[in-house]
């Protein structure tokens, strides 16, 4: 069992394990030949299925195993994730399997290049950039070398097998969702006005804050909140709603014609006033606030609802070549109402 | 009737609810506050415990549009007046709204705002947000629409925010008034009453907070047809005290055996504009309790100016004068219930003994000069 890649996109990966540590402490790591594979299944809360193409993070990346070249790891996300950040600065990051005590390891072996003491005068803040061509031309840098260890858990092929990614209907209703830290900072205030109108309560307070998503078929999603002393909505308009690609769906054009969001996209308005066409689920506030920090990588984001059932996220990560995209796939299951 | 009802009580327009954010922030310490509705604006009144109260009033001057339909003509005439210390009408529209949750309604946009990704330094300082610096939102017409809407008595205050694409309603759930009497305040009977800039009272505070003190007292007398204001404060670790004089002062007084005193402000300007007292024969005193006081601390930062009054009960009034754009001026009021004092005679010659003493020497190099 042999795992050694380079890494080549240290700044994503790092805020991809931060994103993926908000939502559960253990990720199983799926490395095969084609793609990276990071799933989280936390007891409650949302699960999230991530598929990566190998270039998103790494470099040169070589894999083998017995069972088809596929390795299953249990990776601790945290220290993980500190190990990364550690390597911000790097010129050149190594990921690999190894064992040291018969305890399997994930080695990050990253080269920096730190500089002498003469160099610390200069204001601190310039970009790094600029700091590595003052490196250069001062010849006062120096090769320093740091080992990261996360020990993890190697997971047998019928560990596995049994993990299967969750079956949902076909969306009522599929959007393509404004940025996400925007949509995060609106919906971190409505959890605190929950909180506020739970203190102002008198003593019915719901530690949990239920969050009502909706979204209907002409461009609009609905964010609401209800407690004792309020009601609050937040409506966004013009948004879009992607077509179904006809070979994606079971049926082809039929397939289309038969798809719910069809049926919805005759009800309702685009001007988000009507009460009719919404499909909407109810969440917990917190966990959505943590699903919310993938935002910071930046990528499209499409939510499919399915009404009172389950909110489904693709998260599509911007990648180089244009090709084969990244997603990483949230289910939010609904409270039943 | 019928008729009417159709059409809301009250609609509200206002081009910025940062400007109705940052005057109702000042009042921002008890969950529920009392919404009172007249021809002239909204009045938000808070109350603690019934021995402090403050109320900020959004006249109709903030807002774009504003329409207030009087409710039921034939019960008694309403008050025409645009006058905020106008006295309640019982039958203008009054309720209780949860106050948190109207503040957070009012910034639900403020995380989006391209201001805050600005450095810190760059944003929110107390002086700059309440007056509006060159870069603010409402100077760069970035503000959003905020309309506020009261249909009828019993249905919820709603608020409607619109920023680009996105539309936020929030319908505040309206509670019964609790019919706590205001704090009773004469203005026509007034024991001492000056003017003077909101940030040196502020900075008055600020400094006697240090010792966290149980007690601010307020002293004030004329001597030699000079004005003399004075803040002290006392509690277990000491006291303190903070002047203001009016006339040039070439150097600090001599500490008093047991405070420490701080020279407030810069001598040539007059700190205090008004200066007025029933009595001028006798010092003036009047003790609060230091917290309370120092609920209003936000709003002295902000405020441009501060009238202080005390009537013969010795109530304390802080009208606060807040510009929230070149020009326009709101005002925030605070009323305080005096504490009973017990130890009179033993402060009263500790500080007045040693204050005489300090006073007169200065005095004494002034008249030479």
């Amino acid at each position: 069992m042999r795992f050694k890649a380079q890494i080549h996109n240290i700044q994503t990966f790092t805020k991809l394990t931060a994103s993926l540590n908000s939502l559960g402490p253990l990720a199983w790591l799926k490395l095969s030949d084609e793609q990276v594979c990071f799933t989280i299944i936390p007891e409650q809360g949302t699960q999230v299925w991530a598929v990566l193409s190998i270039d998103t993070i790494f470099d040169t990346y070589a894999v083998q195993s017995a069972a088809n070249n596929v390795i299953n790891l249990e990776v601790p996300l945290g220290p993980l994730n500190r190990a990364l950040k550690s390597a911000l600065n790097a010129t050149s990051a190594q990921m690999r399997l190894t064992k040291k005590d018969s305890i399997p390891l994930l080695a990050l072996t990253i080269s920096t290049t730190s500089s002498n003491n003469s160099y610390s005068a200069f204001p601190a803040g310039a970009n790094r950039d600029d700091n590595a061509i003052f490196d250069d031309h001062f010849g006062g840098n120096r090769e320093t070398i740091i080992t990261q260890e996360v020990p993890i858990r190697v997971l047998a092929p019928d560990v596995v097998s049994g993990l299967h990614e969750p079956q949902t209907r076909e969306p009522d209703v599929h959007i393509v969702l404004p940025p996400l830290m925007q949509l995060k900072s609106i919906s971190d205030r409505f959890t605190k006005l929950a909180m506020a109108g739970a203190r102002a309560g008198s003593g019915t307070a719901t530690t949990r804050t239920r969050l009502e998503m909706a979204a209907n078929m002409h461009g609009c999603l609905k964010m609401s909140l209800k407690t004792d002393a309020m009601s609050i909505s937040s409506v966004w308009t013009d948004l879009v709603n992607p077509e179904l690609d006809p070979s994606q769906v079971a049926n082809g054009d039929i397939g289309i014609v038969e798809h719910p969001s069809t049926r919805m996209k005759l009800l309702g308005s685009a001007d988000g006033q009507s009460d009719e066409g919404w499909a909407s689920v109810s969440i917990d506030g917190k966990d959505w606030g943590k699903v919310m920090s993938v935002g910071r990588l930046g990528g499209r984001v499409i939510a499919c609802f399915c009404h009172e059932h389950a909110l489904i996220l693709y998260v599509y990560l911007p990648t180089d070549s244009g090709e084969d995209e990244s997603v990483l796939t949230y289910y939010i299951s609904s409270y039943s109402a | 009737m019928e008729e009417e009802d159709e059409l809301p009580l009250l609609t509200a327009v206002s081009s910025s609810a940062r400007q109705l954010y940052l005057l109702l922030r000042c009042i921002n310490f008890a969950e529920k506050a009392h919404v009172q509705i007249n021809d002239g604006g909204l009045q938000f009144s808070v109350d603690e415990a019934s021995v402090m109260e403050g109320s900020a009033f959004l006249s109709k001057d903030l807002f774009t549009t504003y329409t207030f339909r009087a409710p039921a003509p034939s019960q008694r005439e309403i008050n025409d007046s645009d006058d905020e210390d106008a006295p309640l009408e019982p039958d203008l529209p009054t309720f209780q709204i949860s106050l948190p949750a109207l503040l957070e309604t009012l910034q639900i946009f403020g995380l989006t705002d391209p201001s805050t990704s600005k450095p810190h330094w760059a944003r929110d300082a107390p002086a700059s947000t309440a007056t509006g610096g060159a870069f603010t939102n409402n100077v760069l017409g970035m503000n959003n629409m905020c309309r506020i809407a009261y249909a009828s008595p019993g249905s919820p205050l709603s608020i409607v925010l619109t920023e680009a694409s996105i539309r936020t309603t929030c319908n505040l759930t309206t509670y019964e008034p609790t019919f706590a009497n205001e704090i009773p305040f004469d203005r026509q009977a007034l024991a001492f009453k000056t003017i003077m800039r909101g940030t040196w009272l502020y900075d008055a505070v600020a400094e006697l907070s240090s010792t966290s003190p149980e007690k601010l007292t307020l002293w004030a007398r004329t001597r030699a047809r000079k004005p003399y204001f004075a803040l002290s404060s006392s509690g277990t670790l000491g006291s303190a005290r903070v002047e203001f004089n009016n006339t040039p002062v070439t150097r600090a007084p001599p500490p008093t055996n047991n405070a420490g005193t701080v020279d407030a402000g810069a001598p040539q300007v007059n700190l205090l504009e008004t200066f007025q007292l029933s009595d001028p024969t006798t010092p003036f005193r009047a003790s609060y309790k230091f917290s309370l006081i120092q609920r209003a601390a936000r709003t002295m930062s902000v405020a441009t100016k501060v009238s202080v009054r005390v009537d013969e009960q010795g109530v304390l009034s802080l009208q606060f004068m807040i510009e929230v754009e070149p020009g326009k001026v709101s005002f925030v009021d605070f009323r305080f219930v005096p504490l009973v004092e017990d130890d009179e005679d033993v402060e009263e010659t500790q500080f007045l003994g040693g204050e005489e003493e300090s006073d007169e020497s200065v005095m004494e190099d002034e008249d030479e000069l």
